[in-house]
């Protein structure tokens, strides 16, 4: 020991001398007279304290609940402190602290949650799980008693579930309050239905969709009411039963896109959500003779085989006819493969050159099986023309027309 | 002297009560402000002493608009609700006007005849009747009458020096500056300076026999004799306007406008704009533009010198923009944010007394004897006749403007939409309205729940709206690329906001609502349609304010109505023994100076009848333009312009009418090949320019090139269209053209389709998380992202896939940080993502960040119009990494999906393809994401494009595509390890739900292309449905 340590050594036990003697008059002294045992919530606990005084002291008691300061009823210097219920009927730990200036008091109280149960307060999540045995919900069970405290730790409780003819019962245990059961799907998917029971006391019912997991590859096919490539009649496509690999049909509205690729290598596509499994979607048919590749994708988890379907020309030939200065065109007539009028709508391009600069671009949709181009004179002055003139896949030209 | 009751003041109270008094019910209701001071009456009603409101924008302080007839009307509604409060002080209003006009004219012309007039001439003054019944500008009207009845009172006290009528005149402007704050400001300046005049020049006038010998050095005199009266009234005075709204003064240095100007009609140029022109030149003025030359005389009149050069400075500032004068006067910034029309309204009161004192002279006086002598008495009674009708029309004519020229939609019931808001605690989140116009101030008034958008631009403090030059959000539309931008600030990023309910009237914004992700709720059974925003938090319970100390608090909700009691008991006496008669009145000082109404000038006679007859010619020239503008078969151009104006309009008769009849195209053929077309451009554009070029023309046959330009709500679009015309009987009709032909295969066609229905709460319970009803949010997985820059701008550029099973609502935001995790900016996916999405399909998308447009550069905002204008936001620093948020919610609506896509044609330049709809729907604006890849397939950019006309069910549609050019693109960052998925990270996400995901697995599908930098693109379709089946 330094002297310096010695030193303040000293002044210290000199000061705490000058004040003990200065407050040795009015030195008051307290003590616990209840005895601390264990109390259920909800009793009334009453802590009693002794004193040489009737001095107000002020009770601090705090839990898991809040803290409060308590006043006592003083008789015959016993200081008693009524425990208000709020706090009283709490389980947990009741800490306390008498607030003396002399000698502070301090302790605690245990307090236990009721024996008998009144509700089971349950929850459950996530309310849709993936089918396949991996994806999972979790139920958490907390018996409590009618003060709302959960009930002591090692509780039984039953957890109870049904799914198609499965129909399980768990037991486990509530540890730290709350006791919790990780129910796994199956692999069929469905909805499962769950529930608890403790000390007699029955949840209330849950529910949990098991939902089909991501799909598997598949197939497709075509329908269509002739081959022709008359623009006009529409083709249907339809996968098979869109599964999972637990053999479950998928979600219902689940998308699917469908690529077609002619024979230039322009894409298309066209979708369709399932419905029981099967998504249907519908394309036009073209207007010329073509071979489509078809394959259908749901992105990043499966995919079909490519068909091919061949469409064969409906419009074999047409004429052109030039009148009125040859400033009115008419094409036609349009036949189709029986040498039926195409339905009208089929577009004919006519394009306008003058010295192989393409000039303009008309387009114009058949009606009664013609179209008619009609040049006029504002827009196409007098000077020479070459025409193409371009209609389901076949194309025609009539140079050097003259305009005046 | 016995003093009578002015029987024709008695007879101007009786009329003018009872017409406005009973035409206020009719009109007070659609004008354009007097719905607003209910609103904030509403507001003092709730509050009086807490200035901060929080109903509109995010919060403003009422202190900025000055409070006294707010505070009457809330103090009536205590009585019999608001309403009745606001028609009770329009009917105190007009007769504050009627009697202060009363006095002012009596001051002026010193006769109880010609007051008497002018009072009986002011009751029908279509600049009155324009402020009351078309603008609603309650506290202005009441302003200029109080300040009318202050100005006798500051005349007497500068003549006479008695205290008395210092503090009456004080009171009085205390009151009137209570009232509005401009009028005591400008009419110190124009109505009291002249005044001052007119007394120094009435002194000096007494010091000598006539008024020719008043000199300026008698005047000076004069002057310095009343220099202290004058001074002292000033100073008062100036202390008053301060004093009194005290706390109006402190916010407005606190919280200085800084909103951009707001372009106001009444500073356009009148020729140019003639509507403007009509509504704040032509109907203010009204039958005085005929007697101009006589008031001009009289006001240059030695004694009312002062009030000529006022009341010619007026009739400047008051023609706005038609003369660079008023603005070289005000100078730029007070010209672009004064409303000019304030100006005439002030001139055309001016001029009343002399109107009053003219039409004494011509019924009754000197003038009567001068005309009937010079052209007889028929001349008298025509001409007497012809201004009667004319004044009649005038105020007919104005009272009619409201009725014919709507300024507002129809009016709305506003209950099912106060319902709406009180059920199911909607009022938690704000709301907005679109195409509510001034009557979304009461809906604001009856409801609770708080708006984005409000009605008063001068206290808004967003810099979202503070940069546009909008009055609204909720009209945007007029408002062209300024107005709608602002609106999708809002709509693109309505979190920050909390917006989350949007009640619409006009269906012109449907399309932008949809393609920034919202969908429709229900509509409601006064046919306003909801759309819903989904992902808004509701808004925090405590929201922030600007809090003004206790004492101007205290202040702002007693000194208005102190200084009403004041000038109340100040005024009274003189009230009573003027109205009463209880006992004889001296005559106060200024009924002294009258003028010689015994000898019309002859001059002026003759120059009135100039002047008269150069107005008929030019009313007359301008009703033959008028005319020859407006006959839609006086030529091809007319005839063209009248044919867009009524599609634009939806008056498809009249386009008919403007179609050949010898074309044989029924009106039923017409309107059911209308009725057929729909899409972006035929139901949701508004016709912006129209410029036609004659191509051609013969005596019968003409070819135009019309250029029109067409506002959508989600871009501009230009359109060049060729017509021919051909003239038949002299007159020019368009021809037809050819409707598309094609024939669907199928008559009735059936199609299966999922659909949903979300619940909501099961249980009927207000509880906020009832835990069994929380709906899982659906798993989305973010395939692809990436921080890239092009043209200047930052984009997060990825795909996105809803993997869970039922469908998703999606809403992007991404984020941008520099290398010290600085926070850069923040936007959401606005057009370029699908915002629905079922079960495992996926979606390019874009989030461009945009800034709060032109905020920098105020100076370079573009006149003209393009909604899809963009605007970079200003990043300080380089944005290195990126931080995305997707957010799934369980949606039902708008999941057509039946649309295919083909490409048919790859140029160097453009994509030709078709869209095919082989829905039930029909596809109203159908619009393409292009996603550009590079050879190695890797994503590069996401373009869009909106395909003008709709689709109908099994129809094909070409569209042209032009290729984005090769401007360099630089990817910044592909890092993915900043994506998130509903909170979580999107990795764990995709590894649980999807472990083995097919990598790349349709880029074999990608469309090659023929293109310097990209050799894939990959196209998918969106489409809006405006009609669902």
């Amino acid at each position: 020991m330094t002297l310096k340590h010695i030193y303040i050594s000293v002044i210290a036990v000199v000061i705490i001398a000058l004040t003990t003697l200065q407050n040795d008059k009015s030195k008051e002294t307290y003590s616990l007279k209840t005895e601390v045992a264990p109390v259920f919530a909800g009793d009334v606990i009453i802590l009693e304290f002794s004193s040489n005084s009737n001095n107000m002291v002020q009770l601090y008691c705090s839990n898991s609940y809040g803290s409060v300061l308590l006043s006592p009823d003083i008789e015959n210097k016993v200081l008693k402190f009524h425990i208000p219920e709020s706090i009283a009927k709490k389980s947990g730990v009741l800490n306390w602290q008498l607030i003396t200036a002399t000698n502070p008091l301090e302790g605690k109280i245990i307090v236990k949650p009721k024996p008998s149960i009144k509700t089971i307060e349950s929850y459950l999540g996530p309310p849709s799980i993936e089918a396949g045995g991996t994806d999972y919900t979790m139920l958490v069970v907390i018996p409590t008693d009618d003060l709302d405290n959960p009930l002591a730790d090692s509780t039984k409780v039953q957890v109870k579930h049904q799914f198609l003819d499965n129909q399980a019962n768990d037991l486990i245990f509530t540890k730290n309050g709350f006791a919790y059961k990780n129910i796994y799907s199956y692999q069929p998917s469905g909805r499962i239905l769950i529930s608890s029971e403790s000390l007699g006391l029955s949840s209330k019912e849950y529910d949990v969709n098991v939902m089909p997991a991501i799909p598997t590859d598949f197939s497709i096919e075509a329908q269509r009411i002739h081959d022709y490539a008359d623009s006009n009649q529409i083709t249907t496509f339809e996968t098979s039963i869109l599964k999972d690999r637990f053999n479950n049909v998928i979600s219902d509205g689940t998308f699917v896109n469908f690529y077609i690729t002619d024979k230039n290598g322009n894409k298309t596509v066209t979708s369709g959500a399932s419905i029981n499994g099967i998504a249907k979607s519908k394309i036009l048919h073209p207007d010329h003779e073509d071979q489509w590749t078809v394959k259908a994708y749901i992105e990043g988890m499966a995919n079909s085989d490519s068909i091919t379907l061949d469409y064969k020309q409906a419009v074999s030939d047409f004429e052109v006819a030039f009148s009125e200065g040859n400033r009115i065109i008419n094409v036609g007539p349009l036949q189709s493969f029986m040498n039926q009028k195409i339905p009208d709508g089929l577009v004919v391009k006519l394009k306008v050159y003058t010295n192989d600069n393409i000039i303009d671009e008309l387009s114009q949709e058949s009606y009664n099986g013609y179209v008619k181009f009609k040049l006029n004179e504002d827009r196409f002055s007098a000077t020479k023309y070459n025409f193409v003139i371009e209609t389901a896949g076949i194309t025609k030209s009539y140079n050097n027309i003259t305009y005046e | 002297m016995k003093k009578t009751s002015n029987k024709y003041l008695i007879a101007a109270l009786l009329i003018g009560i009872a017409f406005h008094g009973t035409s206020i019910f009719f009109t007070l209701e659609t004008t354009y402000d007097a719905l607003i001071h209910l609103f904030f009456a509403d507001h003092y009603s709730n509050n009086w002493f807490e200035p901060w409101n929080p109903k509109w924008y995010t919060g403003f302080t009422v202190m900025s608009y000055p409070p006294l007839v707010h505070q009457s009307i809330a103090a009536l509604s205590f009585i019999g609700g608001l309403k009745f409060g606001m028609f009770t002080v329009a009917i105190i209003g007009i007769v504050l006007f009627i009697t202060g006009v009363y006095r002012f004219s009596l001051l002026i012309t010193s006769s109880r005849t010609v007051a008497g007039y002018t009072a009986i001439l002011a009751v029908f003054s279509s600049s009155f009747i324009e402020t009351l019944h078309i603008f609603g500008q309650l506290p202005s009207i009441i302003g200029i009458s109080i300040l009318m009845h202050a100005l006798p009172e500051i005349y007497l006290w500068l003549k006479t020096g008695k205290w008395r009528y210092i503090a009456t005149s004080l009171s009085l402007i205390a009151v009137t500056v209570t009232s509005h704050h401009v009028t005591p400001i400008f009419g110190m300046i124009f109505f009291i300076f002249p005044l001052i005049g007119m007394v120094i020049m009435d002194d000096a006038r007494e010091k000598v026999n006539s008024i020719k010998e008043v000199t300026i050095k008698v005047f000076i005199n004069s002057f310095f004799k009343l220099l202290k009266r004058i001074i002292s009234f000033g100073v008062l005075s100036l202390a008053i306007i301060i004093g009194c709204i005290l706390p109006y003064w402190i916010n407005s240095k606190n919280n200085p406008i800084t909103q951009v100007p707001i372009p106001h009609g009444s500073r356009d140029n009148f020729i140019e704009v003639t509507s403007s022109g009509l509504v704040f030149f032509i109907i203010p003025w009204g039958i005085l533009l005929v007697l101009l030359p006589y008031i001009f005389y009289r006001y240059y009149s030695k004694r009312h010198l002062f009030f000529g050069l006022s009341i010619t400075m007026l009739f400047i500032l008051g023609t706005g923009g038609t003369t660079p004068i008023p603005r070289l006067v005000l100078g730029e910034t007070a010209f672009n944010i004064l409303t000019l029309d304030r100006f005439t309204l002030w001139a055309s009161i001016m001029s009343l007394p002399l109107f009053g004192e003219f039409a004494c002279r011509f019924i009754e006086g000197d003038l009567k004897f001068l005309i009937q002598s010079r052209f007889g008495v028929v001349f008298h009674r025509i001409s007497g006749g012809i201004l009667a009708g004319l004044f009649l029309f005038m105020t007919i004519f104005t009272m009619s403007l409201g009725y014919f020229k709507p300024s507002q939609p129809q009016k709305i019931k506003m209950l099912p939409i106060v319902n709406f808001l009180n059920q199911d605690q909607h009022d938690q989140w704000r709301y907005m309205t679109l195409g509510f116009g001034d009557q979304m101030a009461w809906l604001s008034a009856q409801t609770n729940a708080l708006s984005v958008d409000g009605n008063y631009h001068s206290a808004r403090r967003l810099p979202e709206l503070t940069t546009r030059p909008i009055e609204r959000l909720e009209n945007s539309k007029f408002k062209g690329v300024e107005g709608i931008g602002s609106l999708q600030q809002f709509l693109t990023t309505p979190e920050k906001y909390n917006l989350k309910y949007i009640f619409s009237n006009d269906k012109f914004y449907d399309p932008i609502l949809y393609f920034c992700g919202w969908q429709r709720l229900r509509q409601l059974e006064n046919g306003i349609m909801v759309w819903e925003k989904l992902n808004v938090p509701p808004l925090s319970s405590i929201l922030p304010k600007d809090d003004v100390a206790t004492w101007q608090k205290i202040l702002w909700g007693t000194i208005p109505f102190l200084t009403v009691i004041i000038a109340f008991v100040l005024n009274v006496q003189f009230l009573l023994v003027h109205t009463l008669k209880t006992r004889k009145a001296i005559f106060p000082v200024y009924m002294n100076f009258q003028n010689n109404y015994s000898k019309f000038s002859r001059s002026v006679l003759r120059i009135t009848h100039i002047w008269s007859i150069i107005l008929a010619v030019i009313v007359v020239y301008g009703i033959y333009l008028f005319y020859l503008k407006n006959e839609s078969h006086h030529s091809p151009e007319n005839a063209v312009l009248a044919y867009y104006d009524a599609l634009d309009f939806k008056e498809f008769e009249k386009a008919h009418s403007l179609i050949n009849p010898k074309s044989e195209l029924s009106i039923s053929q017409y309107m059911l090949e209308i009725s057929v077309t729909d899409g972006l451009l035929s139901s949701y554009a508004k016709l912006e320019s129209l410029k036609t070029e004659t191509i051609s023309q013969t005596n019968d046959l003409a070819s135009l090139k019309v250029i029109t330009d067409w506002i959508t709500p989600l871009e501009k679009i230009e359109k060049i269209d060729f017509k021919k015309l051909i003239k038949i009987n002299d007159k020019w009709y368009l021809q037809p053209e050819d409707k598309p032909s094609d024939l669907p295969p199928d008559q009735l066609y059936s199609d299966n389709k999922t659909a949903y229905f979300n619940q909501g709460r099961r249980r009927i319970t207000t509880e906020q998380t009832h835990h069994e009803d929380v709906l899982k949010q659906p798993v989305l997985e973010i395939l692809d992202a990436k921080l890239v820059k092009y043209k200047g701008s930052y984009a997060i550029i990825g795909e996105i896939q809803n993997i869970d099973n039922v469908p998703s609502d999606v809403v992007l935001k991404g984020t941008l940080y520099n290398d010290n995790n600085k926070e850069l900016a923040t936007y959401n996916a606005k057009y370029h993502l699908k915002h629905k999405l079922l079960p495992k399909e996926v979606s390019s998308f874009r989030i461009n960040f945009e800034g709060i447009a032109w905020s920098k550069t105020k100076d370079s905002i573009p006149n003209t119009f393009d909604p899809d204008e963009f605007t970079p936001v200003e990043l300080e620093e380089q944005p290195t990494k990126f931080n995305l948020q997707a957010a799934g919610n369980v949606s039902g609506a708008d999941l057509f999906k039946n649309t295919a896509v083909s490409v048919t044609k790859k140029g160097d330049k453009y994509l030709h393809g078709n869209i095919i709809n082989t829905g039930t729907e029909e596809v109203t604006i159908p619009q393409l994401l292009i996603s550009y890849y590079s050879e190695d397939k890797k994503l590069k950019w996401v373009d869009h494009l909106f395909l003008e006309e709709g689709l109908r069910q099994q129809r094909k549609q070409s569209f042209k595509y032009e290729l984005i050019n090769d401007a360099p693109l630089k990817v910044i960052t592909n890092d993915m390890s900043n994506c998130f998925v509903n909170g979580l990270p999107n990795e764990a996400i995709s590894n649980k739900i999807i472990s083995n995901r097919i990598i790349n697995h349709n880029k074999e599908e990608l469309q090659t292309i023929s293109h310097k930098k990209y050799d894939f693109i990959k196209i998918e379709i969106n489409t809006y449905i405006g009609n669902p089946n």
